[in-house]
């Protein structure tokens, strides 16, 4: 089950938004698509990030994949523990398996992202 | 037919016994060790504690394959370079055993030319000896180069030869020039558990290789905490009592235990009486040749890095058999269009032909292919699944025409490329042939099928 307090981008990333601060993350389709994640290349902390950008990377025994931001803003906090143990982000994607938190210069985009209705049924499609 | 052969490395040592088989009266000369820097110092040692090294890689990840280790997995260098020593040993009795089986003399001393039919030789007691020859061929070698902003002392500032002999683990290694040496010795010292940095004057690591190739080799070096920074030129290094230090142009300062220093090799072409017999070199002292492997003066050939080009043991021992066969009357050409490269990071490399970036210089109209190692089950079966396979090839004939290859055994793998390339075989030739199953070779089919979208284990695009 998708968590509801959250927004979700197409290409399978998670945001809570908190003031100006944005945690992101993996969604759970995601991480089970990729399966086993064996690396991961966090963003740099303190870099301007523009929406739908790549700001790091995937690795799992089946792919390598592109992190893309959901939203604009700047790199203020990474979760360091994925270094070591990226397989968190299969076991909690939506927890303890956070990948970065953003400060955001406003909120507009988030009325781009889906909500939790819209992104099961995204999902769906994709699935067909 | 008496030939002189100068210098025993893979050059010198391979050309002696092609010319015995065909009949010569052989003699060759080394004052160093036979088999050379490849055999000594290089492709030898280094792949010796590589493998160490991969040992020592697998114990920490024996779990992952159910094998429980009790208590430390610990390397112990000086044993290490025992055992290295020992490969290195019985690869030089080899040698010297083939050396007697063909009736090859060894001279083991200094040689020197004095005239283009002689070659003094001062041997290790101090006699001097001259040997004379109807044909010689040179294959004197190479050695790291030294430079005064980066002065070897054989200690903190250490070259190639050094690293392979080391006493200790260094708790931090600086290394200059991320180049084939450079990087096979970061894998080497990191693994060990060094803090290793390296510096590279160039825009990326392995700057001959195909773009790709680099860009995955440094994704695994920033995986391993390989410090690597590119575009970057220093102008000196100091040695001082808590290391060496390194000023980066942004004037940060980088602190190592030791510095290897691997920016390049100098031609051993001093010394060696070419002067006298008027033997023509370029102005790095680089022995110039023609496509017979001969020098301007008739009967006198050179082979190896003494002539520069790939500076690679096996093109030198190829260069050695053309010498060797073109000194016994036959008129045979050298050709470098296949040349393959075996490195030995982890994951190995392994690449041959045009590189992608090489297709536009050049002209040629390329289609690739493309197919990663995690998608083998082969892969999986042990654990190594990082890396790709790339083929590139002529698009109106689809002859292969590179083929480029960063994961597990990748040093092995380019043979079947290379072999395609020698002889012009077209990508169906590649993806036709059934590849057994499960194998890493089967990679090679399914990035030739890629080549036209028809790879079976990849996803519609």
């Amino acid at each position: 089950m998708n968590p509801d307090d959250l927004k979700y981008h197409k290409e399978h990333t998670w945001v809570k938004v908190s003031g100006r601060k944005a945690t992101i993350g993996l969604t759970d389709y995601a991480q089970n698509a990729l399966g086993d994640i064996v690396y991961i290349d966090l963003p740099e902390i303190d870099i301007d990030y523009e929406i739908n950008s790549e700001i790091g990377e995937i690795e799992s025994v089946k792919a390598t994949s592109s992190i893309i931001t959901p939203l604009s803003g700047r790199v203020i906090e990474v979760n360091e523990d994925l270094s070591e143990s990226p397989e968190i982000i299969n076991e909690d994607p939506y927890g303890k398996g956070w990948i970065a938190i953003l400060e955001i210069e406003d909120k507009y985009e988030l009325d781009d992202l889906m909500d939790v209705s819209e992104y099961d049924k995204y999902i769906e499609e994709e699935a067909k | 037919m008496k030939l002189a052969v100068l210098g025993a490395g893979p050059g010198g040592y391979v050309a002696a016994i092609k010319a015995a088989q065909m009949g010569a009266q052989v003699a060759i000369i080394e004052d160093s060790e036979v088999g050379g820097t490849c055999l000594n110092w290089g492709c030898i040692p280094t792949k010796s504690i590589a493998a160490s090294v991969e040992i020592l890689k697998k114990a920490k990840l024996s779990e992952n394959f159910g094998i429980e280790i009790k208590g430390d997995v610990i390397p112990n260098l000086s044993k290490i370079i025992k055992r290295k020593n020992k490969v290195v040993e019985i690869q030089v009795k080899g040698i010297r055993n083939l050396f007697k089986s063909w009736g090859i003399t060894l001279k083991e001393g200094r040689g020197m030319l004095i005239s283009p039919r002689e070659i003094e030789v001062t041997l290790k007691d101090g006699i001097k000896e001259t040997i004379k020859a109807d044909k010689i061929i040179i294959a004197t070698g190479s050695r790291p180069s030294q430079f005064p902003a980066f002065p070897f002392d054989g200690n903190s500032i250490i070259s190639s030869d050094d690293a392979v002999n080391l006493k200790y683990i260094p708790k931090s290694l600086l290394i200059i020039g991320a180049g084939i040496i450079g990087c096979e010795f970061a894998n080497i010292y990191k693994e060990l558990g060094s803090e290793v940095t390296i510096l590279e004057m160039l825009p990326r690591a392995l700057s001959t290789e195909d773009v790709e190739i680099s860009e995955q080799l440094e994704k695994e070096f920033k995986k391993k905490k390989i410090n690597l920074y590119t575009n970057v030129k220093i102008d000196r290094l100091e040695a001082g009592n808590d290391g060496v230090h390194a000023k980066l142009p942004d004037g940060k300062e980088i602190v190592a235990e030791k510095a290897l220093v691997s920016t390049g090799r100098t031609f051993n072409s001093a010394g060696i009486g070419l002067e006298t017999i008027g033997i023509n070199k370029d102005n790095n002292g680089k022995i110039i040749v023609n496509e017979n492997m001969e020098t301007n003066v008739t009967g006198i050939y050179a082979v190896g890095d003494v002539i520069g080009g790939f500076m690679f043991a096996h093109v030198a021992s190829r260069e050695g058999i053309i010498s060797a066969k073109n000194a016994m009357g036959y008129d045979e050409k050298i050709n470098y269009n296949v040349v393959p490269v075996s490195i030995f990071t982890s994951p190995e490399i392994g690449s041959v032909g045009l590189r992608e970036h090489q297709a536009s210089e050049k002209g040629i109209n390329i289609k690739t292919g493309y197919f990663q190692f995690r998608v083998l089950s082969k892969a999986h079966i042990m654990g190594e699944f990082t890396g790709f396979i790339k083929i590139v090839s002529e698009e109106s004939s689809d002859r292969i025409l590179g083929a480029h290859i960063i994961g597990p055994h990748a040093t092995e793998l380019i043979h079947e490329a290379a072999l395609a390339i020698k002889n012009g075989l077209k990508i169906s030739d590649l993806s036709e042939t059934i590849h057994a199953h499960p194998t890493l070779s089967e990679g090679l089919m399914e990035a030739a099928e890629d080549v036209h979208g028809e790879a079976i284990h990849v996803f519609k695009k």
